[in-house]
């Protein structure tokens, strides 16, 4: 097998997949906690889309499964920025660089598994939701795929685009917190969108999350399909493709980083 | 070249394994590199001395491609590495100074990783993983997970990462910093190793009796520039600076000799070549003074006695201590 930019890549996600499994925790923690919370919040969640006027066949899985998704899905900006600056702290970027692989090669190479692993986060979520919390989806699973595949390549170039802005790990810790919050809270993650406040209503369509739980909302209270969803999964691709235009543009291969490790 | 030497990367015989021409390299107001020439012959090993800041690491890091030039041509074994890149980095092995291991890995899964990004696969890429282990004695550590490995270990890990993809140049930047004797042994063993298949091995220490082992062609760095180059023996001779010196009791006599002599407190220095055939002669002008000799060493010149000479001027007075102990003396007390 030669030394052509397929194998490289492959060679990367390999290495990833290698390095993800070895310590899976954080993955796992940010799987497992939004169910969790959601058994505690289930009724409160039931009883903000009752009085928002989705009806009484609600459980409040509609409104939570989806919401804590979201919130969590945004938390793994951290993770996607742990998986750049780790490289830094075990000084191994050099040694990449050093060899034939391309940085953007780098980078790609780190997005297939990020992108991989937030999907299988949300599909956890979701499935463990409809099990777990009695989660009716009215319209098409399909919509919520295709809502959830730009969300999450949202949240990896997010994460990337911080990488790159920021020089160490806790700066990119404390901001991706922040964001994660703030889009949890305009997106109406936390609450039912027609119960968020006056004053958050006109930021909240600058927030991916606030596209996505529209989607999201479409496919699971209102029977939406797939068309239903292309204007929230397109505005979404349109954020993720802003994203990615940040990255390369600020992206230096030389900068160094700090990591704590 | 020995006959089980293995062309280089298809470079045409002849072709200098490294060539750097006019590089230059500064940091804000700070000069790293300052109008460096270098050739480095394929299957040689060359070791670059020179203290910290004196621009051995910028060089490694630009020749790595690392880092961007202000001015200056790079090529390995004939490829640039500004306009083909690539093809110059696939020939080009680095183990940076600072250690770059993946700990949570496996010393195979670390090896296996740069040989996949090398375009190694199955049983190609085993072969070679074995191949770089072995002199490394690394076989035995191949399923222990690399933060579970002693320094020595892991070094010896970090630098088998920069050679399982079988390039041509090697660039080992203090490759035995921190490690024990035996790891110290091994890296060198191995390094000679490479040079005898016909890799080419740029070495950056601050241990001088390495090179001396190694028998490496030594470039001397300073300031950004390169200060001088030779065999180990020749720069010695070159530039060594062999003595006999005398300690005295009390005051040192006036001496009349036909070389330089200089005075240091209670010892003479007598400057020359070959100090071992002079000894009688110098005994003979004390005359009666003689009595007042308590030792008399015959001081040989080594590379690091050259390097301190080349790098910062003979020393004075206060410096001769501490220079001494780094040479080689024969001692000779005297009453």
């Amino acid at each position: 097998m030669g030394d052509s930019a397929l194998n490289r890549m492959t060679a990367l996600v390999r290495q990833d997949i290698r390095l993800l499994l070895r310590d899976p925790a954080p993955l796992l923690i940010r799987t497992v906690m939004p169910l969790v919370i959601m058994g505690f919040m289930q009724p409160l969640f039931r009883a903000a889309l009752q009085a928002g006027g989705a009806g009484t066949d609600v459980n409040g899985a509609e409104q939570g499964v989806p919401g804590m998704a979201v919130m969590f899905l945004f938390f793994m900006m951290n993770v996607v920025g742990f998986a750049m600056f780790r490289e830094h702290g075990w000084n191994t970027w050099d040694r990449l660089r050093a060899g034939t692989a391309r940085p953007v090669e780098l980078l790609a190479a780190r997005l297939v598994v990020l992108l991989a692993a937030a999907v299988l986060q949300l599909t956890v979520i979701f499935v463990a939701g409809g099990l777990l919390f009695g989660l009716r989806v009215s319209g098409s699973w399909l919509a919520l795929v295709v809502v959830a595949l730009p969300l999450a390549l949202s949240v990896v170039m997010l994460g990337m685009a911080l990488v790159v802005l920021c020089r160490t790990i806790s700066q990119l810790s404390v901001v991706a917190n922040i964001l994660a919050l703030v889009f949890a809270g305009l997106g109406g993650a936390l609450t039912p969108q027609s119960a968020m406040p006056d004053w958050a209503v006109p930021f909240a369509p600058f927030a991916p999350s606030h596209w996505a739980m529209r989607g999201f909302n479409e496919a699971i209270l209102h029977g939406g399909g797939v068309p239903d969803v292309l204007l929230p999964a397109g505005v979404l691709c349109l954020f993720a493709a802003g994203l990615a235009a940040v990255t390369l543009v600020f992206f230096r291969a030389e900068d160094r980083k700090l990591s704590w490790s | 070249m020995p006959a089980d030497r293995r062309p280089a990367g298809g470079a045409a015989p002849g072709t200098p394994a490294l060539s750097v021409r006019g590089l230059r390299k500064s940091y804000g107001d700070t000069t790293a590199l300052d109008r460096v020439d270098l050739e480095i012959a394929q299957g040689t090993i060359v070791g670059l001395l020179g203290h910290n800041g004196a621009g051995k690491t910028t060089l490694m890091s630009l020749v790595a491609g690392l880092r961007r030039p202000d001015a200056g041509e790079i090529e390995v074994l004939g490829r640039s590495m500004a306009r083909d890149a690539r093809r110059a980095r696939r020939e080009l092995g680095l183990a940076p100074q600072e250690l770059g291991i993946y700990p949570p890995l496996t010393v195979r899964q670390n090896l296996r990783f740069f040989a996949e990004l090398a375009g190694l696969r199955g049983r190609a890429a085993r072969q070679r993983i074995e191949e770089v282990a072995e002199p490394l004695a690394l076989n035995a550590l191949m399923d222990r997970r690399a933060a579970h490995l002693s320094g020595g270990e892991q070094r010896r890990v970090h630098t088998a990462m920069a050679l399982v993809h079988r390039p041509g140049l090697v660039l080992l930047d203090e490759p035995t910093a921190g490690v024990d004797v035996e790891t110290r042994a091994r890296i060198l063993a191995h390094v000679r190793e490479l040079a005898a298949q016909g890799t080419t091995v740029c070495y950056s220490t601050h241990y001088l009796p390495e090179i001396e082992e190694l028998a490496a062609d030594v470039v001397v760095l300073h300031r950004g520039r390169v200060l001088t180059r030779g065999g180990v023996d020749e720069l010695v001779r070159r530039h060594g600076d062999s003595a006999v010196e005398l300690v005295f009791s009390g005051e040192p006599p006036a001496l009349d000799l036909p070389w330089p002599v200089t005075r240091h407190g209670d010892r003479l220095r007598v400057r020359v070549e070959q100090p071992q055939l002079v000894t009688g002669r110098i005994l003979a002008a004390l005359g009666d003074a003689a009595a007042g000799l308590s030792a008399l060493r015959v001081v040989k010149p080594t590379l690091d006695s050259v390097f301190l000479r080349l790098t910062a001027g003979t020393p004075g007075p206060d410096a001769g201590e501490d220079r001494n102990r780094d040479e080689r003396t024969g001692a000779v007390r005297h009453g």
